[in-house]
C-alpha cells in the first residue's frame, strides 16, 4: 500500500451529468478493465513462453528421460505449434479458468488456486477494510482539529507509511510478538507461520477463532504499517473540502460543526477517498504479497514467489492473471460506488 | 473540477514578462535566481525538510566515504570474527566485559636448542640437513604467543607456509602441538610420513573435525578453542619435523615463514558480523551507495518519463492524449511487485535492469499531474500570446510548459525516490537482488533467511541496522518531498 504517490488526479470527478454520460462511463471502465486483462495476459506469455529461459524442459524434463518421452512431453505442453497458434490457446485457456497443470504438483493450477486464493483474498479484504477503518476516522478528525497533536500525529503517521518497509515493519513484528513474546512468557502468544494449527479445531466457530488468531498478527503489521497513508491522505482531501463555500454556507446555516464536518464536508470527500481505494488495491496486493511470504501464510503470493523461483510458469502466469483480475474487480467495484456516492451522478439519473 | 497545483509564484511572473517586452535572457537568468532562492527561504522555514535534509547528508557521506568508514568490502566472505559477533561496543555492558576481540598474531619460529641444522635468518627458518648416520633425526622450532583476552575465543584457526626444496631419498614428519599456560598440550596439526609433498600453505581451524576427532572431541558439543585459550597467558607452539634418511646421499631444505593466529573474538567493530562472521558496518555503508544510486537514478528516469508523457498528451490532446491516458490507466492497475518480480527473474538481476523496470512502471501517476496542469496552462493568456505570437507548438512546449511543470516535477521526483528505494529493498529481500550488489534488502534477506532471527538472541546488530538504514533514507526523501510539496503547492499551506 506504501509505493504509489499520493497524488491522485481530481478530473474524475468532473463527471458530467445525465443518464447516459454515466453508462457510457462505465462502459469504458469496463472496456478498459477488458483491455488491461488482456494486456496482462499478452505480458505473461511474452514473458514466461516467448522470452523466458523458464521452460518444462528445465523445469520438469529430466535429463534422463528418452528423446520420445521428452518429445511426447513438448507435445503435451503444445511447445510444437506455431507462437500465434500457441497465443491463441493461451488466451483462450486463460479466459476459461484453465491454467494447466503445475510442474512441481503435477496437478492442474486452477484446482490448487481455489483455497490459496480464498486465503489470500481473506488477508487482502480484512487488511484494507482494518486501515481503512483507522485511517479515515483518524484523518478527518485531524483534519476538524488543525495543528492538534493529533493532526501531526496523522501527519507523522502518513510520512511513516511513505518511508517504512512493510517487511521490515513485519519482521520487527515478527521477532517482538511471535519470538520476542515466546522467549520471555514461554508459550506463544501469536503463531508464528500458517493460517491454521497443523490440526485445525473442528468445531466450526473455535475454527474461526482459530484462523483469527493466526491472522491478527499479520493484520496488525499490515494495518499499522498502512494507516498513516489513509489518515493523510484523508486529511488532506478534507482541507480542501472545509475551505469550500457550501462549508461555509454551512456554517452560516448554524450547523453544528460536527454536522458541518460529517454531513457535509466529509461527504464531498467520499468519491476520493472511493478513487484512492481503487488505486490502492495494487499496493495491497503487493503487501499482502511480502506479509504471506514473511509469515508463512499459504496465500497466491507466498505460491507465485516460490513458482517463480522453481520456474513453475504455470503457476506463476495463473497468478498474475489472478492478480490482475483481482486489481480490476476492485477497481470496477469502486467505479460503481463511486456512482453510488457521487450525488451528482445520482441526480442525473433520476432525471 | 479543479485542477491540481498552482506553482509557486510561477505563472504570473511570466504572464507580466511576456505582457511587457521580448524577454531578454539576463532577465531571465535573474528570475529563475529569484524563484530559486524563493524556494529555499520557503523550504528552510519548514522544520520537517530540514530534518530530511540533514538525514539525506548523512546518508550521501556515508556513500561517498564508505572506503574511508571502514577497511572492509562489503562482499568479502573473510571472516572478521565468528558468526554472530556482537557490536565492539557491548563490552561497556558489565555482563559482556569479558568477550574477547579478534586478535591475529604473527609470529617466527624460532631456532629450536638441540639441533645445529636449523639456520635462522629474518623472518624465515631453514633446516638444512644431511645424513651422516641412518638414524631418525629430530628438529624442533620453537615459537611463544601471549593471549591477552581473559576469556576464550570461539574459533581460532592458524596458517602458516613451510616449503621443502632440495629434498631426497628422506622421509619427514611434520608435528604442530600448543601448549597452554596450564600445561595441557594439544596436537594441532601433523603432516605425516611422506617424501612427496614439497610444501604447503597451512590452513587449521579449530572447528576442524578431523581434528576435532581426533583429539577426542565431540563435534558440536565440545570447543577445541575454548579448552585451549582458557585463560591469558603465553602459548608455547611447537613444530617438531623428524626426517628419517632413506639412503646416505639423503638430504633436504626446509623453510618456514609466515606463521600466523587469529583468535576470532565474539565482539566485533561497530555492528558486529553475520553469521558468516562477515563485519556487517561495511555492509551497511556500502549499501547508502547502492541505494542512492538507484533511488536517485530510478527518480530522474521515472520524472524525465513522466514529464515527457503528461506535456505532450496535455498540450497535443486529441489522440495522442487517449492513448496515452490509456496507458496510464493500464498501468495504474498492474499488479507492480509481482510484475517486476517476474521481469527480474525473467532478465536477471541487475541493479540497472531494477531501475530501469522501476522507472518504466512507475511514471503514470506524475504524467497525470503533469498533463492536468498543462491543460489549465494551455488556457493561460500568456501562452495564447506566445502562440499569437507564431510560436510553434515544439517551443511553446520546450519554453512554456517544461519549465512551468518542473516545481511539480521536482516534487514528485522526491517522492518517487523512497519507492524505487524501497522497491529494490522489497525485491533483494524477496530473493530477487542482484547477487552482486551489497544492498540493504539482501541483507535483510540473509537475516531473515540464515537465521539471524531465530539465533538466540535475536542478532538485532544484523536485522536492525539495514532496515533502520532503509527508513531513515526514505523518510528523507519523504519529509523532504513533504515539505517541497508544502511550498510549492499552495493548497496545503496553511491558512492564516
Amino acid at each position: 500500500m506504501v509505493f504509489r504517490k499520493v497524488y491522485v488526479k481530481i478530473e474524475q470527478f468532473s463527471l458530467t451529468k445525465g443518464s447516459a454520460t454515466v453508462r457510457k462511463y462505465l462502459l469504458k471502465r469496463v472496456i478498459i478493465a477488458l483491455l488491461v486483462l488482456w494486456v496482462i495476459a499478452s505480458l505473461n506469455f511474452v514473458i514466461f513462453q516467448v522470452l523466458s529461459p523458464i521452460s518444462p524442459e528445465r523445469t520438469i524434463l529430466d535429463p534422463q528421460f528418452t528423446p520420445e518421452v521428452r518429445a511426447a512431453l513438448r507435445e503435451l505442453y503444445g511447445l510444437n505449434e506455431p507462437i500465434l497458434t500457441r497465443y491463441l490457446y493461451y488466451l483462450r485457456n486463460m479466459f476459461t479458468w484453465d491454467f494447466g497443470v503445475s510442474f512441481r504438483s503435477l496437478r492442474p493450477v486452477s484446482d490448487e488456486m481455489g483455497w490459496r486464493l480464498g486465503n489470500t483474498v481473506l488477508l487482502l479484504g480484512s487488511a484494507l477494510i482494518a486501515t481503512i477503518a483507522v485511517g479515515v476516522p483518524m484523518g478527518i478528525e485531524a483534519a476538524s482539529r488543525r495543528g492538534s497533536k493529533l493532526d501531526i500525529a496523522a501527519i507523522g503517521a502518513g510520512l511513516f507509511t511513505w518511508g517504512v518497509p512493510i517487511f521490515f515493519i513485519e519482521l520487527l513484528f515478527l521477532i517482538f510478538f511471535a519470538l520476542g513474546l515466546k522467549q520471555l512468557l514461554g508459550f506463544q502468544v501469536f503463531p508464528l507461520s500458517h493460517i491454521y494449527s497443523p490440526s485445525p479445531p473442528t468445531d466450526p466457530i473455535l475454527f474461526i477463532a482459530d484462523v483469527a488468531w493466526h491472522l491478527s498478527l499479520p493484520l496488525l503489521t499490515l494495518t499499522i504499517a498502512s494507516f498513516g497513508f489513509w489518515a493523510l491522505y484523508t486529511r488532506n482531501i478534507l482541507l480542501e473540502s472545509l475551505t469550500q463555500d457550501f462549508v461555509t454556507t454551512a456554517r452560516a446555516k448554524g450547523l453544528s460543526e460536527r454536522t458541518v464536518l460529517y454531513r457535509h464536508a466529509f461527504r464531498s470527500t467520499l468519491p476520493p477517498i472511493v478513487t484512492m481505494i481503487t488505486l490502492a488495491i495494487p499496493g495491497v496486493v503487493t503487501g499482502a504479497m511480502i506479509t504471506e511470504w514473511i509469515f508463512q501464510l499459504p496465500g497466491i503470493g507466498r505460491w507465485y514467489l516460490s513458482g517463480l523461483l522453481a520456474g513453475d510458469y504455470p503457476v506463476v502466469q495463473s497468478v498474475l492473471f489472478i492478480y490482475a483480475v483481482l486489481t480490476i474487480v476492485a477497481n470496477l467495484i469502486a467505479d460503481l460506488l463511486y456512482g453510488a456516492l457521487d450525488p451528482r451522478i445520482r441526480i442525473g439519473e433520476r432525471r | 473540477m479543479e485542477h491540481w497545483i498552482l506553482v509557486y509564484g510561477l505563472v504570473k511572473e511570466d504572464e507580466e514578462a511576456k505582457a511587457v517586452s521580448p524577454l531578454i535572457s539576463a532577465e531571465k537568468r535573474i528570475m529563475w535566481v529569484k524563484r530559486i532562492r524563493g524556494f529555499w527561504q520557503e523550504f528552510g522555514r519548514k522544520k520537517i525538510g530540514v530534518i530530511g535534509l540533514f538525514l539525506l547528508v548523512f546518508f550521501v557521506v556515508m556513500a561517498v566515504f564508505a572506503p574511508w568508514l571502514t577497511p572492509y568490502q562489503p562482499l568479502s566472505s573473510k571472516r572478521v570474527a565468528t558468526g554472530f559477533a556482537v557490536p565492539e561496543w557491548i563490552r561497556i555492558l558489565p555482563e559482556s566485559q569479558n568477550l574477547p576481540s579478534t586478535h591475529s598474531m604473527s609470529f617466527y619460529w624460532e631456532k629450536g636448542e638441540e639441533s645445529e641444522f636449523i639456520k635462522a635468518w629474518g623472518h624465515n627458518v631453514e633446516a638444512q640437513f644431511e645424513a651422516e648416520t641412518m638414524e631418525t633425526v629430530y628438529v624442533r622450532f620453537n615459537a611463544s604467543i601471549s593471549y591477552p583476552e581473559t576469556s576464550p575465543p570461539d574459533e581460532f584457526y592458524i596458517t602458516f607456509v613451510w616449503s621443502a626444496e632440495q629434498i631426497n631419498d628422506i622421509e619427514y614428519l611434520l608435528k604442530m602441538i600448543v601448549v597452554n599456560p596450564k600445561g595441557e598440550d594439544f596436537l594441532l596439526w601433523t603432516e605425516g610420513w611422506n617424501t612427496k609433498n614439497k610444501g604447503q600453505n597451512v590452513y587449521q581451524n579449530s572447528y576442524d573435525p578431523l581434528l576435532m576427532d581426533r583429539l577426542g572431541l565431540k563435534l558440536g558439543v565440545d570447543n577445541l578453542a575454548h579448552n585451549i585459550f582458557s585463560e591469558k597467558g603465553e602459548y608455547n607452539f611447537t613444530l617438531q619435523m623428524a626426517l628419517k634418511p632413506q639412503t646416505e646421499n639423503a638430504e633436504a631444505t626446509i623453510t618456514l615463514q609466515n606463521a600466523n593466529l587469529v583468535t576470532l573474538g565474539s565482539v566485533h567493530g561497530i555492528l558486529g558480523t553475520d553469521n558468516q562472521g562477515a563485519d556487517i558496518w561495511a555492509q551497511v555503508v556500502y549499501g547508502a551507495r547502492i541505494s542512492l544510486t538507484i533511488g536517485l537514478l530510478a527518480a530522474i528516469l521515472e520524472t524525465i518519463i513522466g514529464i515527457t508523457v503528461g506535456v505532450f498528451a496535455g498540450y497535443l490532446g486529441g489522440p495522442v492524449d487517449e492513448i496515452l491516458m490509456r496507458i496510464v490507466d493500464i498501468l495504474l492497475c498492474l499488479p507492480l511487485l509481482p510484475l517486476l518480480l517476474a521481469l527480474v527473474a525473467l532478465f536477471g538481476a541487475n541493479v540497472m535492469y531494477i531501475v530501469l523496470f522501476v522507472a518504466i512502471f512507475g511514471w503514470q501517476s506524475l504524467s497525470r499531474i503533469v498533463r492536468s496542469h498543462v491543460l489549465s496552462l494551455r488556457e493561460t493568456s500568456f501562452i495564447e500570446c506566445a502562440r499569437a505570437a507564431g510560436a510553434t507548438r515544439f517551443y511553446i512546449i520546450i519554453k512554456h510548459m517544461i519549465p512551468n511543470v518542473l516545481p511539480i516535477a521536482f516534487a514528485s521526483m522526491v517522492l518517487s525516490v523512497p519507492s524505487a528505494i524501497l522497491f529494490e529493498a522489497t525485491l533483494s529481500f524477496l530473493g530477487f537482488g542482484d547477487p552482486s550488489a551489497p544492498t540493504w534488502g539482501r541483507m535483510l534477506s540473509y537475516a531473515f533467511g540464515a537465521g539471524g532471527f531465530t539465533h538466540e538472541p535475536i542478532a538485532w546488530w544484523w536485522v536492525l541496522p539495514p532496515g533502520l538504514a532503509i527508513t531513515f533514507l526514505c523518510l528523507a526523501f519523504v519529509f523532504m518531498g513533504h515539505a517541497v510539496d508544502e511550498v510549492i503547492n499552495p493548497r496545503l499551506r496553511r491558512r492564516r
